[in-house]
């Protein structure tokens, strides 16, 4: 008993200590990475290829995400506005709900499995495989080679995807409103255009940016600190995933919590 | 290679930017260079009216608003209008915020004031039109909130009418009404029942007038011929014959009359006589029975009484003829 107890209290200890470690680390990547942003001869020629493949490559999922979004979101506010409801709020839904929410956040959610689990299973290859080591004895800083640029890739790139989805998927609602309601142009374009505020652009773009900083950091973070062969690296994709996810959504409702007061 | 790549990018970036430039010009309503009038307008409320809310005429939206300010006296509210420069406004415009649905939207609607009289537009300060930019007056109408409160009390007032109502028609009422109405429908009942008795009564009545009439009409013609007969009797002059004896008559019962008279005088005068006669039997009588006199000796005398006794029963004989027959004794002459 008394052992199980004292166990018990061990355990909980190795997780407070784990935790403060996790974010001692953390802290201490987010200042080499913030130091390593100096040294723009090691990150520069890397952050195009990464702009690439973090945001270019992304396009085509977040709009095939957004399209479908649109859709049902057109579908959805039709379906639930009854007779008393004008028509042309579908429009105003499709828009704002796009703009303000479901573009960022689905966007983010989809791009932390994609860009997230792709950085932490590179950088933790690299971790396993001891080549991060071979970056710090070639002199080269690890952190401004593999982490910087992603982060500014990711930073740079989310919101340009997320505005690129919204528009793919307001013009999909709109393109659904026509076909499949009894909803004019005219009438789709009003209510998109009812309660539209340029800050909601604005808005969907700090939270993008955000994202982006966050999905790549989080990714960086669990495969630079990598350990444990190929398992270590899988282990580290999941954790990296579900990680960014969960502080994705977080900063989902601070940014909500801040902004929109 | 990596030039294909910055190729992708820029054209990624680029794109992004693009549509969400483009894209919240266009949800703003931006005239995209097309040129504008300036008007502006001075309310003392702007409501729910907000900057890129259309500016209709006449139901056609002709602009946009531009910007919305609290003057710097604090007395009024500027709104700066982007129009179509094509559109010519009446001369006496004004202008009415409203609501553009139930739903939050707001519009500016350009009227013409004389078809809203009961709308108190601002006034325009005579310097603004020196500016050379066109100022209007406008109206806000009162917002829906405010309505929803008129409309909360209204309604609170009809809740209290019908609990009035409620209360003054209670189910007593009720049966009172109802009580009543059966009432009604008895009475309806009775007096259609009145008015078919009427309906017979007077056909009965009819039938008798009708009975009567004939009966009348065969008494007149009874009468008729009653009076013609009369009227021959009087032309054959019986009746002046008649008409002297029964006056002739009349002078003879007159004479009986005082006849009667006078002989009642003369029976009372009689009666009279008798009584005093009567008187003296009787004294003579008692004398008699007392043994007074001759005839008292008589009486006295039983040869003599029994001769006396036959002639008293003799007496008493003539005394009931007489009152019985008085005419034997006594003469009365009329004539």
């Amino acid at each position: 008993m008394t052992e199980f107890v004292t166990q018990s209290i061990r355990s909980v200890g190795g997780a407070a200590v784990g935790a403060v470690s996790t974010v001692g680390r953390a802290g201490y990547l987010a200042a080499g990475a913030v130091r390593a942003l100096r040294k723009t001869d090691i990150w520069t020629p890397h952050l195009i290829p990464q702009m690439a493949r973090i945001g270019v490559e992304s396009v085509p999922i977040a709009l095939f995400i957004a399209a479908f979004t649109g859709v049902v979101l057109a579908l959805q506010s039709s379906y639930t506005f009854t007779d008393s409801v004008p028509v042309y709020f579908v429009g105003a839904l499709v828009g704002k709900t796009m703009v303000l929410e479901l573009g960022p956040v689905l966007t983010g959610l989809a791009l932390s499995g994609r860009v997230g689990a792709n950085i932490a299973a590179e950088l933790g290859t690299m971790r396993v495989t001891e080549q991060v080591d071979a970056l710090e004895t070639l002199a080269y800083d690890p952190v401004a080679y593999l982490v910087v640029p992603r982060v500014l890739a990711g930073a740079a790139m989310f919101p340009v995807v997320v505005i690129l989805a919204d528009a793919l998927g307001i013009a999909a609602g709109w393109v659904t409103s026509l076909a499949l309601l009894d909803l004019s142009s005219e009438e789709f374009t009003k209510g998109l255009r009812l309660f539209f505020e340029s800050f909601d652009v604005l808005f969907g773009a700090i939270k993008a940016f955000s994202f982006g900083i966050t999905v790549t950091s989080v990714g960086c973070f669990f495969g630079f600190h990598a350990t444990g062969g190929a398992e270590g690296v899988g282990r580290a994709a999941t954790r990296a995933v579900v990680v960014s996810s969960m502080i994705l959504l977080v900063l989902d409702a601070f940014w909500a919590a801040v902004l929109l007061q | 290679m990596k030039e294909g790549k910055e190729f992708l990018v820029g054209v990624v970036i680029v794109a992004g930017i693009t549509v969400a430039l483009v894209g919240t010009l266009w949800l703003k309503g931006s005239n995209w260079g097309r040129p504008t009038v300036r008007v502006e307008v001075l309310v003392q409320d702007v409501a729910q009216l907000s900057e890129g809310n259309p500016v209709k005429f006449r139901g056609v939206s002709i602009g946009r608003v531009s910007s919305i300010a609290v003057e710097p006296s604090g007395l009024a509210v500027r709104i700066v209008l982007e129009l179509d420069p094509e559109v010519i406004l009446p001369a006496s415009a004004a202008v009415v915020l409203g609501p553009e649905s139930l739903f939050g939207s707001w519009q500016v609607d350009i009227v013409q004031p004389e078809f809203y009289p009961g709308f108190p537009f601002m006034d325009v300060p005579a310097g603004e039109v020196e500016r050379g930019v066109r100022v209007l007056g406008g109206y806000a109408l009162p917002e829906l909130s405010r309505l929803t409160a008129s409309a909360e009390q209204i309604s609170a007032n009809l809740a209290e009418l019908s609990a009035r109502f409620e209360v003054a028609f209670s189910q007593e009422t009720a049966d009172h009404l109802a009580r009543a109405i059966t009432n009604l429908s008895d009475v309806s009942e009775q007096i259609r029942d009145l008015v078919a008795q009427q309906a017979e009564i007077a056909g009965s009545v009819t039938a008798r007038a009708d009975s009567a009439l004939t009966q009348i009409e065969a008494a007149s013609r009874v009468a008729r011929r009653s009076f013609e007969r009369i009227e021959g009797i009087l032309t054959d002059a019986q009746m002046d014959s008649i008409v002297i004896n029964v006056r002739l008559a009349s002078g003879n019962i007159e004479r009986i009359a005082g006849g009667l008279a006078n002989s009642s005088d003369d029976l009372t005068r009689t009666l009279a006589r008798a009584d005093t006669a009567f008187a003296r039997i009787d004294r003579i009588t008692a004398g008699i029975e007392a043994g007074e006199g001759s005839l008292g000796r008589l009486f006295a005398d039983s040869t003599l009484a029994v001769r006396a006794e036959g002639a008293l029963g003799q007496l008493d004989l003539l005394l009931q003829d007489l009152r019985e027959n008085p005419r034997r004794y006594i003469r009365l002459s009329v004539f």
